[in-house]
C-alpha cells in the first residue's frame, strides 16, 4: 500500500504545470526525433544535457523520460510508413507495418501501434512502480563486489547484445572504458591520458561522447553511402481507428508483447530489440486463420505491429528499472538518462529513493502522464508527424550538426570541444563502417569510472586482495549470468542457424 | 520467419550485393594498429604516475592497465577477424560527401578560433554539411545557414542565455537587442 501512497504524492509533483510543461516538451521532441531516421532519443537527451542544466533535476528527468517514451511511439511512424525504422526498437514493426501500408490498411497498423505503445507504456510503467521498491530492498545489501559484478554484467551484456559480434562489442566497451579514463582521478587527484591539455584534465563531457558518436558520426556514415536516395513514404490510408474485430485480434498480441517487453527490459540485454524480436516471432507462430494468411502474404498482419509496439514500450519502462534502483543503465537512452542524473550530482539507486523520493516518484507518476499525452498526441494527430519525415535530407542533417555543435559549444565554453566532437564523430563513422556497436562506448565511458571505484574502494578495505570479487554469492550468481549472457548469443545464433541473418542496427535504442 | 531485412539493418547488414572478397581486410588491420597503439599509450601513461604506497596497494595505474591490457587482447582479436574477413561488407564510400561533412566540422572550428563568431562559423558548418548531403550550390546552403545560425544564436544567447561566442556580427544583433 505504501507505493500507491508514494505514486500518489509523485502525481502530485508530476501535475504541477511546470513538470507537466516538461513532460509535453519531452514527449514531443521524443515522438519528432522518433519519426526521423537516423537521430534517436539517446542523441536527443545527449544534445539537450547542456540545454537543460537551467531546468532543475526533476524538470529536465521528466522531460528526458518523455523523449524515451516519445521516441519508441514515433518510431513505428516511419517504420510502417517509410519501411524505415526511426529507432532499431521499431525495425520488427516496419515487417508487418509496411506491408499493411502499401496495402491500404497504413492508418490501421498506426492506430494498433499507438494503442500498443499505451498499453506497452502503462503495464510497464506500473510494473516498474510495484518492483522498484523490492529492487530497493535487495540493492541495500550491495557491496562493492555486488556493484562491481553488477557492472560487469551491465558491460558484457550491452556489449553482446547489440550488433552482430561479440568481440566487436567487446572492444567497443574497452574504447568507452578508455575514455572514460580520461581526466582527474576522483581518489588521488593524478591525471591521467591528459597529456598537459587542460580541456582533458577535467574529464570529458559524456555528452561529447554522445554527440560525436551518434551525431557527427551518423551524419558522416549516411553521407558516405552513395545508394539510397529518397525512400517512399506510403500515404496514411484508411483510419487510425481500429474496429471491434481488430481489436480482438490484438489483445492477446498486446498481452504478449508488453509481458515481453517489461520482462526483458531491466535484464542488462540493451534495450529493447530483443522482446520486440521475440514478440514478433511469437506473434507469427501463434497467428490462425486470416492473420496467418496475412502473415505470409504480403497483405501485412495486424498482431505483427501490435506486439513489437507494446514490447518496445514496456521494455523502456523495464530499462528505468535498473537504472533508477541500481544506477545501471542497460540501453543507450538509459546511458545518457544516467548522465542526466549525474550532472546534477545525483546517483540513482538505493538511496535516492529515501534521500529524494519526490524526485523517483514524479518521475514514475510523469511516465503514466506522458503515456496518455502521447497516445493523444499519436492517434488524431499522426499526419503532423508524417509532414517530418518530407523534410529533405541535406536540411535534416544541415540542421541536426548546427544544434550538435551549437550545443558543445555553448556548454563548453571552448573551441576545443569541437575537435574532440569530430575526434569521436570520425571514431563513430569508422565503427559504424566496420559493424561495431556504438552503445557500449557510451556505456563503457560512463559506467567505467563509477566500476573502477567500486573495484578500488574494494580493494581499499580488503588491503589489496582481489579474491574479495568472488567471496559473495550474489556476486558470483551475477558473474554466472553474465557469462550466460556472453555465450548466449552464440548458442542461440547455433540453434536458430541461418534464420537470425537479420542484424541489428547499432545506434542504441 | 522469412527475414526480410528491415531496412535499419544496415549497419551491419550481412547480405551484400557486392562480390565477395576474399584478400585481406586492411582496414581491419588499421583498426587493430590502432588499438595496439592506444593500449600502448594508456599503459605508457599509467606507468608515469608517481608511486603511492596505500592500503589499496594499487593506486590510479590499476584501472588504466586493466583497460589496456582488455584493448590489446582485442586488437588481436581484431587482427584474426581482419585475416578471416569477418567484417560486414563495406559499401563504396562517397569520398567527397564525407570531405564536405568533415570539412563543414573543421571550417566552425577554424572560424571559431579566428574570431568569426557564432552566426558565420555555424553557418559555414550548415552550409557544407547541407552541400555535402547533397544540395548545392554552396552558396546558397551557406547563405541558408548563416540566416538559421543567426535564428538560434537570438534564441539561445537571448532566450536560454547558452553562452555563445561573439564576433562582429554577434556584436551587432547583441546591440541591437539591449538598445
Amino acid at each position: 500500500m505504501d507505493t500507491f501512497g508514494l505514486l500518489l504524492e509523485g502525481l502530485l509533483v508530476a501535475a504541477q504545470p511546470m513538470n507537466l510543461a516538461f513532460a509535453l516538451v519531452g514527449v514531443l521532441l521524443g515522438t519528432a526525433v522518433g519519426v526521423m531516421p537516423g537521430i534517436g532519443p539517446a542523441l536527443t537527451v545527449a544534445l539537450l544535457l547542456p540545454i537543460s542544466l537551467s531546468f532543475g533535476a526533476t524538470g529536465s528527468l521528466i522531460m528526458f523520460a518523455g523523449i524515451y517514451y516519445g521516441g519508441m511511439y514515433g518510431g513505428a511512424i516511419s517504420s510502417i510508413l517509410l519501411n524505415t525504422p526511426g529507432e532499431t526498437a521499431s525495425i520488427m514493426t516496419a515487417v508487418e507495418g509496411n506491408k499493411m501500408a502499401r496495402d491500404g490498411r497504413g492508418g490501421k497498423a498506426l492506430g494498433a501501434a499507438a494503442i500498443g505503445s499505451f498499453f506497452g507504456g502503462t503495464v510497464g510503467t506500473l510494473g516498474l512502480a510495484l518492483v522498484s521498491p523490492f529492487m530497493v530492498k535487495v540493492a541495500l545489501s550491495f557491496g562493492p563486489a555486488e556493484y562491481f559484478a553488477l557492472m560487469v554484467l551491465s558491460f558484457v551484456t550491452v556489449s553482446a547484445a547489440f550488433g552482430g559480434s561479440v568481440a566487436r562489442g567487446l572492444t567497443a566497451l574497452f574504447v568507452g572504458l578508455a575514455i572514460g579514463l580520461v581526466g582527474i582521478d576522483k581518489l588521488t587527484g593524478q591525471a591521467r591520458l591528459s597529456f598537459g591539455i587542460p580541456e582533458l584534465r577535467d574529464n570529458i563531457s559524456i555528452a561529447i561522447v554522445a554527440v560525436g558518436l551518434f551525431a557527427i558520426g551518423e551524419t558522416l556514415f549516411i553521407a558516405s553511402r552513395k545508394i539510397g536516395g529518397d525512400d517512399k513514404v506510403e500515404a496514411i490510408k484508411g483510419s487510425v481507428w481500429l474496429s471491434w474485430l481488430d481489436i480482438r485480434r490484438i489483445i492477446p498480441s498486446y498481452f504478449r508483447g508488453a509481458g515481453l517487453g517489461f520482462m526483458f527490459g531491466p535484464l542488462p540485454t540493451g534495450g529493447a530489440e530483443i522482446p520486440t524480436f521475440l514478440s514478433y516471432s511469437a506473434e507469427r507462430k501463434t497467428a490462425r486463420g486470416v492473420a496467418r494468411e496475412e502473415f505470409e502474404s504480403d497483405k501485412g498482419a495486424i498482431e505483427g505491429v501490435a506486439g513489437p509496439e507494446a514490447a518496445n514500450n514496456a521494455s523502456a519502462a523495464g530499462t528505468l528499472i535498473p537504472l533508477l534502483t541500481l544506477g545501471l543503465p542497460t540501453s543507450a537512452t538509459a546511458a545518457m538518462m544516467l548522465a542526466g542524473f549525474q550532472q546534477y550530482g545525483l546517483q540513482p539507486g538505493p538511496l535516492l529513493f529515501t534521500n529524494d523520493p519526490g524526485l523517483v516518484w514524479g518521475l514514475v507518476a510523469s511516465l503514466f502522464i506522458a503515456n496518455l499525452m502521447l497516445v493523444v498526441l499519436n492517434l488524431p494527430f499522426v499526419g503532423v508527424w508524417v509532414r517530418l519525415l518530407m523534410i529533405p535530407r541535406p536540411w535534416l542533417y544541415a540542421g541536426i550538426l548546427t544544434f550538435a555543435t551549437l550545443g558543445t559549444i555553448g556548454a563548453q565554453g571552448s573551441v576545443f570541444a569541437l575537435v574532440l566532437l569530430l575526434g569521436f564523430g570520425l571514431l563513430g563513422f569508422v565503427m559504424r563502417r566496420f559493424g561495431y556497436p556504438l552503445a557500449p562506448v557510451l556505456v563503457g565511458a560512463i559506467l567505467g569510472p563509477l566500476a573502477e571505484e567500486q573495484l578500488r574502494r574494494g580493494l581499499m578495505i580488503n588491503r589489496g586482495d582481489w579474491s574479495f570479487l568472488v567471496d559473495s554469492p550474489i556476486a558470483l550468481t551475477i558473474y554466472a549470468i553474465a557469462a550466460a549472457a556472453l555465450l548466449g548469443p552464440s548458442i542461440w545464433r547455433m540453434l536458430a542457424s541461418d534464420k537470425t541473418k537479420t542484424v541489428f542496427a547499432m545506434d542504441g535504442d | 520467419m522469412s527475414t526480410e531485412t528491415p531496412h535499419g539493418g544496415e549497419a551491419g547488414a550481412s547480405r551484400s550485393p557486392y562480390p565477395h572478397k576474399t584478400a585481406r581486410d586492411l582496414g581491419g588491420l588499421a583498426i587493430a594498429v590502432a588499438l595496439f597503439l592506444f593500449a600502448a599509450l594508456i599503459a605508457w601513461d599509467g606507468a608515469t604516475y608517481p608511486a603511492r604506497r596505500s592500503y589499496a596497494q594499487f593506486g590510479p595505474e590499476i584501472f588504466p592497465y586493466l583497460v589496456a591490457a582488455g584493448l590489446a587482447i582485442f586488437g588481436v582479436a581484431t587482427v584474426l577477424m581482419a585475416l578471416r574477413n569477418s567484417f560486414p561488407e563495406r559499401e563504396p564510400m562517397n569520398l567527397p560527401a564525407v570531405a564536405w561533412v568533415i570539412g563543414a566540422v573543421l571550417a566552425e572550428t577554424v572560424l571559431l578560433y579566428a574570431g568569426a563568431g557564432f552566426i558565420l562559423a555555424s553557418g559555414a558548418l550548415f552550409g557544407f554539411a547541407a552541400r555535402g548531403m547533397g544540395r548545392k550550390p554552396v552558396w546558397l546552403t551557406v547563405l541558408v545557414g548563416i540566416g538559421v545560425s543567426a535564428v538560434l544564436y537570438v534564441l539561445f544567447k537571448h532566450g536560454l542565455s547558452l553562452s555563445l561566442p561573439a564576433g562582429p556580427l554577434e556584436r551587432v544583433i547583441d546591440g541591437a537587442i539591449r538598445g
